[in-house]
């Protein structure tokens, strides 16, 4: 993947007044946010505050009780979530989710998208097209897994990946995707500081490149380092937001974290 | 006529509701689809035709050793095979094939030992009591007094502080082991009191119409049915489902044939499954959310 | 000699039907009690386009695999959204009230007194009427139905269906119709044991609904639980040690009356400890977790 090609014309994603109840708590409270292309928005506040919830709203994984979902002037509010992922928007889930049984390679190869020899009768009568097609995307996937120093473990089970290197194999997964907009649920915890490097590194080249990044994360001293913009969530709604620096050191937010 | 029907449905249902409370117990407490219920089933059949038509024993005490080696059986499944199962994967469906596992294993062992043909333990023309317009026989009698007995233990009982506890466990087995409880006594407990439910019911329809090795998976599947109709949250469900079923499929033999009674029932299985999994008696969920 | 064929014959058409259910239990990550119904629904067409119509064999296969294939989606199409246990309940379902259509629709299907004098397969003018001509096409239609398996689950679709198996939301995060992919593994598995279903009747040349029950369809599941499933060497291991077993059995001089009840037991016993001690089978990939 190149990581020095630009990424053009990606829309924005933004939310309006979303809000979402369970039972009588309201785990999303009137949320309007919009993530433009080429930034990297933070999305921070303690426990329970709603931004899983939120990302699970917007890759449709669950309904709105209110409000509305756009990607530029395309509403995405009931659309399913494999719909969503094919518009572009790639996840990082909290839980990582790899697919065990299956290799680092054949993690990153299923996660190109859709493919000759995917419809079930193509690799049976599209036979030489199909492995031409397998050959090129292993060649990609082998790529892929260089750049998050992955290639020594291609062949291994992702079971039997450590935590660190599931997550890589992960975002390796969204860059095959050629994910527009990504949505990572803290990218950084449980890593170690190499790894953490390198996943910083490529959330601000993919920015670069003209795509969307969007991140929860609890670790600060990541988001003082490559978010553009803040948003501070408490109790489902947004309490703050701004610039990383101000966000971080202000007053309100450290309440909310503190309690003081 | 209908009286008559109605009636003999519900000691029908009163039966299925027995041993599909059994069913619904350790399922709903375990998350255990216990397959083997059958099995227990089979084997209290079984054990009464052992002691009561081969040795000769009085019918109380046949009946005393198949209600127990029913709750030796189904302890014995808990222990042997589905903890094993357990501790190693997490799956429900590694349990459900080594479920199926026990009971193919134990119908076959008896159909080895006893034959497939159909034994009966009484023949001969059954004594009837008149109640009004309807007639029961001695064993249908025997079926609701059973029934109403078993209703009133298990209302008596979820008062208690076991019931209350087992109730709990079933939400939350987690909690209750962090309480102090020994869960895998309760465990046993629940198989134990599931299984003695299910030899009581196997007891009484043997002693009425008799036995083959085959009657199990009837009346697991009768379980299963009642329970999804009833509702698998609460525990009174498979009392409701199995009560009608027995009346709507005594119905259903008067009005369309007997033949077809046997999909009639699965039809009613799959529409509960696909439009209503929570049952008649659970909360309206959305089917994302229902387990 | 002639022996050693039947065999060869069982062997093709068990390989068939187990590994069409690996393609939806081993691949997919579905259990699906209801296989043996897809099996008789092939079974049935064929037996009645051949003995109705006097349709030719090889014209009424894929009549039976379509026909399978329209009834897999009444199953598929609404037990899809349902969740593990209530998934396979509701195959076991469709089993019984499938094979309760065929037992009592008498006039259609000729209930228990079953369909006779099925008539031998013929291709152009050669039938198939001696025990080694039935076990080349027996065997011959399994190596192509393994090869056709073999192909699409080594391509992008069989990874899309084992990825659906290990973690459904992460596939649909990654742009795929889950329930698209479930629904036409499903298709393809109830399509090919259609022709497994043909196979055994003009074999037979007798058929009734008793061959295709709840216990059928539990004994596919035991096959690939024992031999393994999710690859596809898994049910092939499988079958040719469940069918071969009876075959020792009558070695050992067990007579015939209790044969298939040690049998079962037998195979009931490998089930637990297979499940217990070594869930991907003897050379399988999938181990239910």
């Amino acid at each position: 993947m190149d990581l020095s090609k630009r990424c053009e014309d990606v829309p924005t994603l933004e939310v309006r007044n979303l809000t979402r109840f369970f039972g009588g708590v309201a785990a999303v409270k009137d949320v309007s946010i919009a993530f433009p292309p080429r930034k990297i928005t933070a999305l921070i506040g303690p426990n329970g505050a709603g931004k899983t919830t939120l990302f699970n709203l917007i890759c449709g994984y669950i309904a709105p009780t209110r409000g509305e979902i756009l990607l530029g002037d395309r509403d995405l509010t009931r659309l399913k979530p494999w719909q969503i992922a094919q518009l572009g928007l790639g996840r990082l889930f909290q839980d990582v989710r790899v697919f065990g049984k299956l290799t680092a390679l054949e993690n990153v190869l299923v996660a190109f998208p859709s493919q000759v020899g995917e419809r079930f009768w193509e690799p049976v009568v599209r036979r030489a097209q199909t492995l031409k097609m397998q050959r090129q995307n292993v060649e990609r996937a082998m790529a892929l897994l260089e750049l998050v120093c992955l290639a020594d473990r291609a062949n291994t089970t992702a079971e039997n990946l450590s935590y660190g290197q599931q997550k890589l194999l992960a975002i390796a997964r969204l860059l095959a995707m050629d994910a527009k907009i990504l949505l990572l649920d803290e990218p950084a915890s449980g890593v170690h500081p190499a790894v953490l490097e390198t996943v910083m590194n490529l959330m601000i080249s993919l920015a670069k490149q003209g795509r969307t990044v969007i991140f929860i994360e609890h670790n600060i001293s990541v988001v003082l380092e490559v978010a553009h913009w803040v948003y501070v969530l408490d109790d489902g709604e947004v309490v703050a937001f701004g610039l990383p620096d101000e966000v971080i050191h202000d007053r309100v937010t450290r309440e909310v974290y503190l309690g003081v | 006529m209908l009286l008559q029907l109605v009636a003999n449905g519900l000691c029908a249902g009163a039966l299925y509701a027995i041993v599909a409370l059994g069913f619904g117990l350790i399922y709903r407490t375990t998350g255990v689809f216990h397959f083997a219920h059958g099995a227990v089933y089979t084997i209290a059949a079984y054990l009464l035709y052992l002691f009561d038509a081969t040795m000769g024993l009085p019918t109380i005490g046949a009946a005393l050793i198949a209600l127990t080696g029913a709750a030796v059986s189904g302890v014995l499944s808990e222990v042997m095979v589905y903890r094993p199962i357990a501790r190693r994967i997490s799956s429900p469906l590694a349990t459900l094939i080594g479920a199926f596992g026990i009971y193919l294993f134990t119908v076959n062992a008896i159909a080895l030992i006893f034959g497939n043909e159909t034994k009966v333990l009484r023949s001969g023309v059954d004594i009837t009591f008149p109640f009004g317009p309807i007639i029961l026989t001695r064993f249908q009698l025997l079926a609701f007094l059973a029934f109403v007995a078993v209703c009133v233990g298990f209302l008596f009982f979820k008062r208690t502080q076991l019931g209350r506890l087992l109730l709990a466990f079933a939400d939350n087995p987690m909690l209750v082991e962090v309480l102090g409880w020994n869960t895998s006594t309760i465990r046993i407990g629940v198989f134990a009191a599931g299984s003695l439910l299910a030899g009581i019911a196997a007891s009484l329809s043997a002693l009425d119409v008799g036995m083959d090795p085959y009657v199990g998976m009837s009346a697991l599947l009768m379980s299963a049915v009642a329970v999804i109709v009833g509702g698998v949250k609460v525990f009174e469900g498979a009392i409701v489902g199995g009560i009608l079923l027995g009346i709507v499929q005594s119905l259903v033999v008067w009005r369309l044939s007997a033949r077809w009674m046997d999909v009639f029932t699965f039809i009613i299985l799959v529409l509960f499954l696909l439009l209503r999994p929570e049952g008649l008696l659970g909360k309206a969920v959305r089917l994302e959310e229902a387990r | 000699m002639n022996y050693l064929f039947h065999i060869l014959v069982m062997i093709g058409i068990y390989v068939i039907l187990t590994q069409s259910l690996n393609l939806v239990m081993g691949y997919t990550g579905l259990l699906s009690v209801c296989h043996a119904a897809f099996y008789g629904i092939g079974a049935y067409a064929s037996a009645l386009l051949m003995t109705g119509l006097g349709a030719n064999f090889f014209v009424t296969l894929p009549v039976s695999v379509i026909v399978s294939v329209l009834l897999s989606f009444v199953v598929s199409i609404p037990s899809l959204r349902l969740k593990g246990d209530y998934f396979v309940l509701a195959t076991l379902g469709f089993q019984a009230i499938i094979f309760g259509t065929m037992y009592n629709w008498v006039s259609f299907t000729r209930g228990p007194y079953g369909i006779p004098g099925i008539p031998i397969p013929t291709l152009f003018g050669f039938a198939f009427d001696s025990p080694a001509s039935y076990t080349l096409l027996s065997l011959g239609l399994a190596a192509l139905v393994v090869t056709f398996i073999y192909l699409i689950t080594s391509s992008q679709f069989g990874r899309v269906l084992k990825a659906i198996r290990e973690d459904e939301i992460a596939t649909q995060a990654l742009g795929r119709n889950t329930v698209l992919f479930k629904t036409t593994a499903f298709a393809l598995g109830a399509g090919i044991a259609a022709i497994a279903g043909s196979l055994y009747a003009g074999y037979v040349r007798y058929i009734d609904p008793t061959s295709f029950t709840v216990a059928e369809s539990l004994f596919l599941v035991t096959i690939l639980a024992i031999g393994g499933s999710g690859n596809i060497q898994g049910p092939v291991v499988g079958t040719i040690i469940l069918v071969l077993l009876p075959e020792v059995l009558r070695f050992l001089r067990i007579p015939d009356t209790i044969a298939p009840n040690i049998r079962m037991m037998l195979y009931a016993l490998a089930l637990i400890l297979v499940v217990i001690y070594r869930p991907r089978g003897i050379a399988g990939e999938y181990g239910f977790e």
